[in-house]
């Protein structure tokens, strides 16, 4: 790791006037992923700028809104009783990842922040056009266990890794955003990007731009059918090879509206818009959800190595709804 | 500290941070500040030297006794704890955050000691395995782990006792299974896992305040 | 600690829960520098430029160590006609020319005076090569290429080859065994400090000091003595520390060059490319038996690899010759050479291997003859050793498959495939049954007992975490008849009597025979100076609780203090020289029996252990509570390597892949279950004078194979090539 600078900051402000002063400078608040990619040569800025001292830890109601400050904890949005109650989803999605440990240091923003886990990625002699754009892509016709099968292009197949995001994604959440031109709020779904021809660029966060809270609109009435479904190697401590993040609205045996995503298939969390139309106003049974999940499933496209995805990927659409309906 | 003299110290780091200061300042006033160990003839290189301006001065509690250092802001805490006080206790396993071998509280949460830089620990309170027994008297989950052959070769133990207490302490031990995916941030290569899961039920049980 | 406790606890628990237990890389000197090795990213070639001048002008730098300044040794010169050998003989030293063998092989060693420098100035280390085309894939090049020749690779025939044809049942099928690597927590690391330009001392973890006297005196021409090597404390080794590795030598080497004590520390991402690993493996089963169950033959043959330089066999074929009885038996064992590190020993090498194959193939053959698989291996319980031709010294295989059966509730399985269920769940139950030769090796063990009643056992043996300090003391205590706080065993060093290496199971074996010999001269010893004390009037002594007593007259009795004061005698010293024992009348094999109940969810494929057991036969048990952890630990391992483990080379580069934590998995606290751990417990009479066979490797072999067919049973799905991940069963 080179040596850097660092610089301790306690206001969204001068977080942003530092990073604007040097190009070369970063935000590090968990630091979980950012120090692993220091030590392996992945990023090597010259200067942290470290925003823990900011006041953005907060989790609370606000006007139809569940507002998480970008600096709380995973775990402690994991164990808030508000959380719990009336968003299951996500805190389910947050014990799922990672470990104790680090959900004791990761933060919220950090979390969205988080880059793939491809190992091409992560290794500095092997080809990557994330890393090093116009390198090639060593996962394309490599080792792609993990990679996507949805949304991919021939630049990159990478995935991100989050099972948090997955879970703000199906719930409609909010990205807001600062800098030194002033607030603004995006769809999360909106937050993170496609690879297209530009892998390198993992969101749509701009330089100078700070993650400052995500908002989830109050929607009591899916708490009591939220589930988050995560596949992986092994029981714990695992990236997902798909998870798949589910909650309705349902009255009796209808479906009134569902919350769909999907992790581990995409460059970004994976919403299942049309999956989620085709079920809205039917009735749960097996059939409509075989049907949800083949349409989930069109255009997916296997590279290999991660093929048993194009199957493991609906089957785990289909136990998430028939789990989360009631069915079984 | 009010917020006011905080903020006026962030400015002064803003625009006099130490590599720019260095970058000005000449190589003379720097040679002059230089410890003798570095003062072999036709040894000087600015970078050499600049070294030394860019280590940062950290206060930090370790296990009840307060430290101060002078460390390079990419040094984690968990080299700090091991290469410079010597408490090697705490482990390296993998060194990225994937084995937690290197769990240890700070501020009374567990946390990977390797994935922590010394900097941000700056006022912090940290306690390691070597911190835990009172003297004489081990803590109770060194005690349970004891007793309930809760190791093999003993590398992960360490991490896997800071990371137990907390698991208790966080009431995430209601359950053997509760406790088995709670724990399940701590490799143990040897397969210790049965044991440790009935050392940290045990403590559990007895209800002691940890 | 009570006195001859049922339960001892660990000797050096205490040192391990409060940190205290000091690793190699733990020691700290004056002056002490830091070194990081730099390895290739090709895997085959030559370097044709190496910049270490950026690195070396790095902050802090003290020396950066490649082929091109590596100083003059003894050991690097070129032996005659070195260049006639073939390359699979050549060896790799490491530094000693500019020839790529591997992906990750080590180019050169930078120090500095911080772990952080010495890290950031190895990654400005740069090399151009000459590439060449690498090989690295097994599969292909068991196709393509030759395999290595001798002796050793002899095909074994008992009765008629390719019998198993011929039969009225028969099944044939292959199965594939993935790379695993022994990723022990303790990251391969040691402390270097010449004493003298001839003397050095080295802080290393190995399995045996010995070895890593010889090989680093060898590399410097220097006497063995002149190599002091210290292993307080090993965090786990699994067999990737019986060889000393290029990294230590660089260690070394760097440490005389300047001048300075130095330690090295291999990254976790190292681990996989530079301290061995568990060889891939191919394996085809034939199989044939009569329609009512009897084998009538067996055809196991195996492709494994090894490296280009050097040869590694663990010969996975060999128990198929004899663990069941069966006239007609051939094994064909095959190594390619690939562009790989070398491989080496990993826990139950060879038979782990070997047994996943055979045991799978046994209840593919159990349900071709609608057998149950257990009474099919009963059916075929060899009694005598059919390869070569004599009986065991003991086997209590038989017992370990009953006491399993009622553990698991073998009578519940119902034998139709996916028959039974618990809700969306599938339910299987398997066995697998394991086995490992149980030799005894040498040993050497220095006894001192004190006046004050305190005795002292030194040998220069290392403990990976059996529990060998634990085993020993309760063995001594036992044995000379003295409560387990006084008794010290001191280990570790190599300046002590040289003990064996741990490995092979044989520990318990050849430093419990050198206890046990050790107690009777010591015992002949104390009854000399008892006669002495003319309290005595007889010669039968009972040896109890730290007292002499008369056998027939109990309370007539000595402390062992006493006696030696009465005789004025300091103390009494003695090493015993305990030879290995050859079998050349017996076999000896420790065996084990596992069963597991699990759930395997269909849509999904996510396995759960609902119930395992392991039974095994170690003969006596010296230490219940360590062998129960060290059994344990075996089933882990198995779980490790039934469901997730797998070192994935990119073939193209011919480098690892999944060289983490995070990628290469191994299991966490949530994959594992309760285990229930028995053993048999009966001495074996023959192999050594306390009846005990080493457990060490036998607990993880066959566990694979009863997962495997565990699944088969839940699911009807027959997963030959392991890891048994999600994807495969959906």
């Amino acid at each position: 790791m080179i040596n850097f600078d660092y610089v301790k900051i306690s206001s969204s402000k001068s977080a942003i006037d530092a990073l604007n002063k040097d190009a070369k400078s970063q935000f590090i608040a968990g630091g979980t992923n950012l120090v692993d990619l220091m030590k392996r040569g992945v990023a090597a800025p010259e200067k942290l700028i470290d925003i823990r001292g900011l006041q953005l830890k907060g989790i609370e109601q606000q006007n139809g809104f569940i507002r998480i400050g970008a600096l709380a904890l995973n775990s402690a949005v994991a164990d808030n009783d508000m959380i719990i109650k009336k968003l299951p989803l996500l805190s389910q999605a947050l014990k799922a990842g990672a470990s104790p440990q680090l959900r004791n240091m990761a933060t919220v923003g950090g979390n969205m922040m988080q880059r793939t886990r491809c190992t091409y990625f992560y290794d500095t002699t092997m080809p990557c056009n994330k890393r090093q754009p116009g390198s090639g892509c060593g996962a394309m016709k490599g080792y792609n266990r993990m990679h996507a099968i949805l949304g991919a292009s021939d630049k990159c197949i990478a995935v991100h890794p989050s099972d948090m995001c997955v879970a703000l994604t199906a719930l409609d959440a909010l990205v807001i955003i600062s800098s030194n031109k002033g607030e603004r709020k995006m769809l999360f779904a909106d937050f993170h990007r496609l690879p297209g021809n530009t892998p390198e660029k993992d969101n749509n966060l701009l330089r100078g731009e700070l993650i400052t809270a995500i908002e989830i609109p109050e929607h009591d009435e899916y708490a009591a059918h939220s589930l988050y479904v995560k596949i992986r190697d092994r029981a714990s401590y695992a990236f997902a090879l798909i998870s798949v993040a589910a909650a309705l609205d349902m009255k009796g045996n209808t479906i009134k509206n569902a919350k769909l995503a999907m992790g581990g298939v995409a460059h970004k969390p994976w919403r299942l818009v049309s999956a989620e139309n085709f079920l809205k106003g039917k009735p749960a049974s097996l059939v409509n959800f075989k049907q949800a999940a083949g349409i989930a499933m069109k255009d997916a496209k296997g590279y290999g190595y991660n093929d048993f995805k194009l199957k493991l990927a609906p089957n785990t659409i289909v136990e998430a709804l028939k789990t989360v309906s009631g069915l079984s | 500290m009010s917020h006011d003299k905080h903020c006026n110290d962030e400015e002064k780091f803003l625009h006099h941070s130490r590599r720019n200061f260095l970058k000005q300042s000449s190589l003379l006033t720097a040679v002059a500040l230089a410890p003798p160990a570095l003062s072999r003839a036709g040894d000087f290189t600015d970078d050499k030297v600049s070294e030394l301006f860019e280590q940062q001065y950290i206060q930090i509690e370790v296990n009840g006794i307060a430290h101060k250092f002078s460390v390079e802001p990419r040094v984690t805490a968990l080299d700090l704890l091991r290469e410079q006080l010597h408490l090697t206790g705490t482990k390296k396993g993998c060194d990225f955050g994937q084995c937690g071998a290197c769990t240890v509280h700070i501020d009374g949460e567990r946390v990977l000691s390797c994935l922590s830089l010394a900097v941000m620990q700056n006022g912090k309170k940290i306690t390691t395995i070597e911190g835990l027994a009172d003297g004489e008297k081990l803590h109770p989950m060194q005690e349970a782990f004891i007793a309930h052959d809760g190791m093999q070769c003993g590398y992960c133990t360490p991490g896997q006792i800071m990371s137990a207490i907390a698991c208790v302490r966080e009431g995430h031990a209601g359950s053997a299974e509760e406790v088995r995916q709670y724990m399940s941030g701590n490799i143990c290569r040897c397969g210790a896992y049965p044991n440790i899961v009935d050392a940290i039920m045990d403590v559990k049980q007895k209800g002691v305040t940890l | 600690m009570g006195f001859l406790p049922e339960e001892l606890d660990r000797i050096d628990a205490r040192a391990k829960v409060t940190g205290q237990a000091q690793f190699s890389y733990e020691y700290n000197f004056p002056n002490l520098a830091y070194g990081v090795m730099v390895g290739s990213n090709i895997a085959k070639g030559t370097i044709i430029a190496l910049d270490t001048k950026t690195a070396g002008r790095a902050p802090g730098v003290i020396a950066v160590i490649s082929h091109l300044n590596i100083p003059k040794l003894t050991g690097y010169e070129p032996v005659a006609d070195a260049d006639k050998l073939p390359a699979i003989k050549k060896g790799f030293k490491v530094f000693s020319d500019n020839v790529i063998r591997f992906n990750g092989q080590p180019i050169a060693i930078v120090v500095a005076d911080t772990f952080e420098r010495a890290t950031y100035a190895a990654s400005l280390v740069k090399a151009q090569y000459q590439k060449e085309e690498s090989h690295t894939d097994l599969r292909e090049q068991s196709k393509n290429a030759k395999p290595l020749e001798g002796a050793s690779y002899k095909d074994y025939v008992r009765g008629e080859a390719d019998a198993w044809k011929n039969a009225e049942v028969k099944i044939e099928a292959e199965y594939e065994m993935p790379y695993e690597v022994h990723l022990p927590m303790e990251m391969h690391g040691l402390t270097v400090k010449w004493e003298a330009e001839d003397k050095v001392t080295l802080y290393e973890k190995t399995q045996t000091l010995q070895g890593t006297q010889r090989n680093i005196a060898r590399v410097f021409g220097i006497p063995e003595k002149n190599v002091h090597v210290i292993t307080a404390f090993v965090g786990g080794a699994f067999g990737s520390a019986g060889n000393t590795w290029p990294h230590s030598i660089a260690a070394a080497i760097a440490a005389k060059v300047i001048g300075r004590p130095l330690k090295v520390s291999l990254t976790r991402d190292q681990m996989f490319m530079m301290v061995g690993y568990r060889p891939k493996a191919i394996q085809k089963i034939g199989m044939g038996a009569s329609k009512d169950g009897k084998l009538f033959g067996i055809t196991h043959e195996a492709d494994e690899n090894t490296a280009s330089y050097a040869e590694f066999r663990e010969g996975s074929v060999n128990t198929t010759k004899s663990l069941y009885a069966c006239p007609n038996v051939n094994t064909r064992y095959k190594v390619f050479p690939l562009d790989l590190s070398l491989p080496t020993y990993m826990r139950g090498p060879g038979e782990t291997t070997g047994m996943y194959a055979l045991e799978c193939a046994m209840d593919e053959m159990a349900y071709a003859l609608k057998m149950d698989p257990l009474e099919f291996r009963l059916l075929n319980y060899a009694e005598t050793d059919q390869e070569k031709n004599r009986p065991y010294s003991s086997k209590f295989l038989k017992e370990a498959y009953q006491m399993g059966a009622d553990a698991i509730g073998w009578k519940d399985r119902k034998r139709q495939l996916s028959s039974m269920k618990e809700g969306e769940w599938l339910v299987g139950y398997g066995m697998g049954s394991g086995v490992f030769s149980s030799g005894r090796g040498a040993a050497k063990l220095g006894i001192k007992f004190l006046a004050d009643g305190t005795l002292i056992l030194q040998t220069g043996v290392t403990d990976m975490g059996p529990g060998t300090s634990t085993s020993m003391t309760k063995l001594a205590s036992e044995t000379f008849g003295i409560p387990v706080n006084k008794i010290k065993f001191e280990m570790g060093d190599s300046d002590l009597p040289p003990g064996p290496g741990q490995f092979g199971s044989q520990t318990t074996s050849a430093l419990g025979s050198a206890v046990s010999n050790a107690s009777e001269r010591w015992k002949k010893k104390m009854v000399e100076f008892a006669k002495q004390t003319n309290y005595f009037h007889t010669e039968n002594f009972t040896f109890e609780k730290g007292f002499m007593s008369l056998t027939e007259d109990p309370s007539k009795k000595l402390s062992y203090a006493d006696i030696l004061k009465s005789a004025n005698v300091p103390s009494i010293e003695l090493l015993e020289d305990s030879p290995g024992a050859s079998q050349d009348k017996f076999t000896t094999y420790a065996y084990a029996v596992h069963f597991v109940k699990l759930h395997v969810h269909p849509a999904t494929g996510v396995i759960k252990f609902s119930k395992i057991v392991a039974v095994v036969d170690g003969g006596k048990i010296v230490s219940e509570k360590t062998a129960r952890s060290q059994v344990i630990g075996g089933v882990v391992s198995g779980i490790g390597m039934a469901l997730m483990e797998e070192g994935v080379i990119d073939h193209r580069y011919g480098r690892w892949v999944n060289n983490n934590f995070a990628d290469y998995h191994v299991p966490v606290h949530a994959d594992v279950p309760h285990i229930e751990a028995l053993f048999v417990n009966k001495p074996d009479p023959l192999v050594n004078p306390i009846g005990s066979k080493g457990i060490g490797e036998v607990t993880m072999v066959g566990f694979a194979s009863a997962v495997a067919n565990a699944v088969f049973h839940a699911t009807g799905k027959r997963v030959r090539d392991l890891p048994i991940t999600p994807d495969k069963l959906i």
